[in-house]
């Protein structure tokens, strides 16, 4: 069965099925009811005919019977309609005249099925009359009432018959009436509840226009005065898109910095060209200047992005092989030697994008002043990873790492990769709650320690 | 040489195609993906440069495109997008050298000729070949120690020669390398350019191999 894909229509498909078993189980136990209250008529009809003959019934020394008085009374008076009575003696059988000619054969009659009885108070003479199902002398069904008594001393069989159609028609009628105020019934009550998820769900659709016009911007925020079930929604919404106007209002600064940063070296730029002077010598370090701002600035934009803890996990080795390869290439012409000896499955708690960009920088920067080698290798404690880098260049003195790391410091114009990109590097490093460190290489030159929170620490 | 410069933007390759042939480098220039996917498989070319953004077919797919034809000439790639992840998806679909915008065009040249030179399989920046000395960093020829002046022409043909010395060249190959897609071969057809250039570095330095193409002697022990 295909679930129903609104609220609304599983509201709706809910609350239809119980109100279907509902009436169901209540029509049948009316039915029910109402059946046993109309047998009960019935049998009281047959039972007071039955001690009608009874104290009607005489019999003489021989032993037969007679009746004193008249018992056709109303319904027995009226051939063929099934209300009939017979008593049968040891030697002859009274009846009604409604039975003309014909007798009741009650041998052997089966018992009919009966409703569970009613608690109430036994009929005061004796055992009742015994029930029985069977056909009449017309091939009609009747329902009989049966009672054996003594009278003078002689035993006797008094019969009483109702047609069974005296039960079932007025049941049937009145189930079908009840049918019908059931339906009745049920369809009101589906209507009530339409109405009510109607109205119940109107506030999901009010928060919908409301989120609609923030959208369109019509709103700042959602309105606070939600019902209590929605309250929660609305107000993570509002911080969400708080949230998001504090990280728009960042990139735009970022993006005013960066026209700032641009616009200096242009507008020297421009002077110098409409002089038509302009010495290429002279230009080419505006636009060296133009483009270390582009790169500052998108390294800065990227790391503000990032605000909150990062659940992010990248496998280094592979990813300091494909750099590793990278700048193997890129440095094909001095041949020099990368050994990474890191363990498969060492992880940082990183974006795979921002490691590379921190571990690419400082591998350009090894590789950039390495004289024949380059060496990659970690130390781990349980919560951090510590990736250190050698190469066998010049090194830097103490106070020369104060200076790379300042934002725009170069050690050396021809030598690319110093300079802001260490200082991106440093920044991305701190925002994910690492450090970076310099030291002086077995190798002889720079050893970099960059420090990472490990993505399998506990 | 002849570079394949694949560049949508159309002022910067008209820039750099500009500067390039300057140096007397051949050019053809491609400006969507497509374009330069067929080129790229079809002509030979000593070095293609690539824009990673083009219009139809990216410049990766392009890239990988050529590899999977079993093209292996020297791509350097020429991009806006200097993250280290791009740099690291460039060389993985098969550069060889990776350049961000802005550069300067000197770097891109030198770059240019590293390429070539290593593709052919000189380690050194300085061939000899004879009293012929050709620097592949610069692209200046030398004979005994002093400049020759050359045509765009007749520095191609040279350039091809030397950068293959003591190999025959094909006639068709440096005819390929020598001429841009849309030029005429008629007014400067290989023959003079070769006489020539048998002029200006001797007449017993270029050899002609009948029925296949032409080589650069260089003596014993070169």
């Amino acid at each position: 069965m295909k679930r129903p894909a609104s609220l609304a229509g599983r509201l709706l498909a809910v609350a239809a099925l119980s109100i279907t078993v509902a009436l169901l189980v209540t029509g049948i136990v009316i039915g029910l009811l109402l059946h046993h209250v109309l047998q009960r008529t019935i049998d009281e009809r047959l039972d007071t005919q039955i001690v009608f003959l009874a104290s009607m019934l005489r019999a003489d020394t021989a032993g037969r019977l007679s009746l004193i008085g008249n018992a056709d009374g109303p319904p027995f008076d009226i051939p063929g309609r099934g209300w009939y009575w017979q008593v049968r003696g040891p030697l002859n059988v009274l009846k009604a005249r409604a039975l003309r000619d014909k007798t009741l054969d009650v041998l052997d009659l089966p018992l009919p099925r009966l409703p569970l009885p009613l608690p109430g108070p036994l009929p005061p003479a004796g055992p009742p009359p015994r029930p029985a199902d069977g056909p009449g002398p017309d091939g009609d069904h009747l329902y009989f009432r049966i009672k054996s008594v003594l009278v003078d001393g002689i035993p006797v069989e008094i019969v009483a018959t109702a047609p069974r159609a005296a039960v079932r028609d007025p049941l049937v009628n009145a189930l079908m009436l009840l049918g019908l105020c059931l339906g009745i019934l049920e369809l009101v009550l589906l209507f009530a509840i339409l109405l009510q998820v109607r109205l119940g769900l109107r506030p999901l659709a009010r928060l919908r226009t409301a989120i609609a016009d923030v959208r369109a911007g019509r709103q700042e925020r959602l309105p606070a005065d939600q019902p209590t079930e929605v309250q929660p929604l609305t107000k993570e919404l509002n911080a969400l898109l708080a949230q998001n106007a504090a990280t728009l209002e960042r990139a735009r600064g970022h993006v005013a910095n960066l026209a700032h940063g641009l616009k200096t070296p242009l507008a020297t730029l421009a002077l110098a060209l409409s002089r038509g002077e302009a010495e290429p010598r002279e230009l080419a370090p505006l636009v060296d200047v133009m483009e270390r701002r582009i790169r500052h600035h998108l390294g800065r934009a990227r790391a503000a992005a990032l605000a909150g803890p990062v659940r992010a996990r990248t496998v280094i080795a592979p990813r300091l092989e494909a750099l590793g390869a990278v700048l193997s290439k890129v440095h094909a012409e001095r041949a020099i030697t990368l050994t990474v000896e890191v363990p498969a499955e060492a992880a940082v708690a990183c974006e795979q994008q921002d490691f590379d960009e921190i571990a690419g920088n400082l591998l350009e920067n090894a590789f950039s002043w390495a004289r024949t080698t380059v060496s990659v290798q970690t130390l781990a404690d349980n919560r951090r990873l510590t990736v250190v880098i050698d190469d066998d260049g010049p090194g830097l003195q103490p106070t020369e790492v104060e200076r790379v790391l300042r934002p725009g410091q170069r050690m050396d114009e021809e030598a690319p990769g110093f300079g802001f990109g260490l200082s991106i590097t440093r920044e991305l490093v701190s925002l994910y709650g690492g450090a970076l460190d310099f030291n002086r290489a077995p190798l002889g030159g720079l050893r970099v320690l960059l420090t990472l929170p490990s993505a399998d620490g506990v | 040489m002849k570079i394949l410069l694949i560049e949508d933007d159309r002022p910067l390759s008209q820039q750099i195609a500009r500067a390039l042939r300057d140096q007397n480098f051949a050019v053809d220039i491609a400006m969507d993906g497509e374009d330069a996917r067929h080129m790229g498989e079809t002509e030979a070319y000593d070095v293609a440069i690539l824009d990673l953004g083009l219009p139809k077919v990216p410049g990766a797919a392009v890239l990988r495109a050529w590899r999977q034809a079993g093209r292996h000439l020297p791509v350097l790639v020429l991009t806006a997008r200097d993250g280290w992840s791009d740099k690291v998806d460039g060389f993985k679909a098969g550069a060889d050298d990776y350049l961000t915008k802005p550069f300067r065009i000197e770097e891109l040249i030198m770059r240019l000729r590293a390429l070539v030179r290593r593709s052919t399989g000189h380690a050194a920046p300085r061939i000899v070949c004879g009293a012929l000395a050709f620097d592949a960093q610069t692209g200046a020829f030398e004979l005994d120690g002093l400049p020759i002046r050359l045509t765009a022409f007749e520095w191609r043909v040279l350039e091809c020669l030397i950068l293959h010395k003591n190999v025959v060249v094909e006639r068709l190959a440096l005819a390929d390398k020598v001429y841009e897609g849309d030029a005429g071969t008629d007014s400067n057809s290989l023959e003079v350019i070769v006489g020539r250039l048998r002029r200006k570095v001797g007449r017993d330095a270029i050899e002609t191999v009948r029925g296949r193409g032409y080589r650069l002697v260089c003596g014993t022990g070169e």
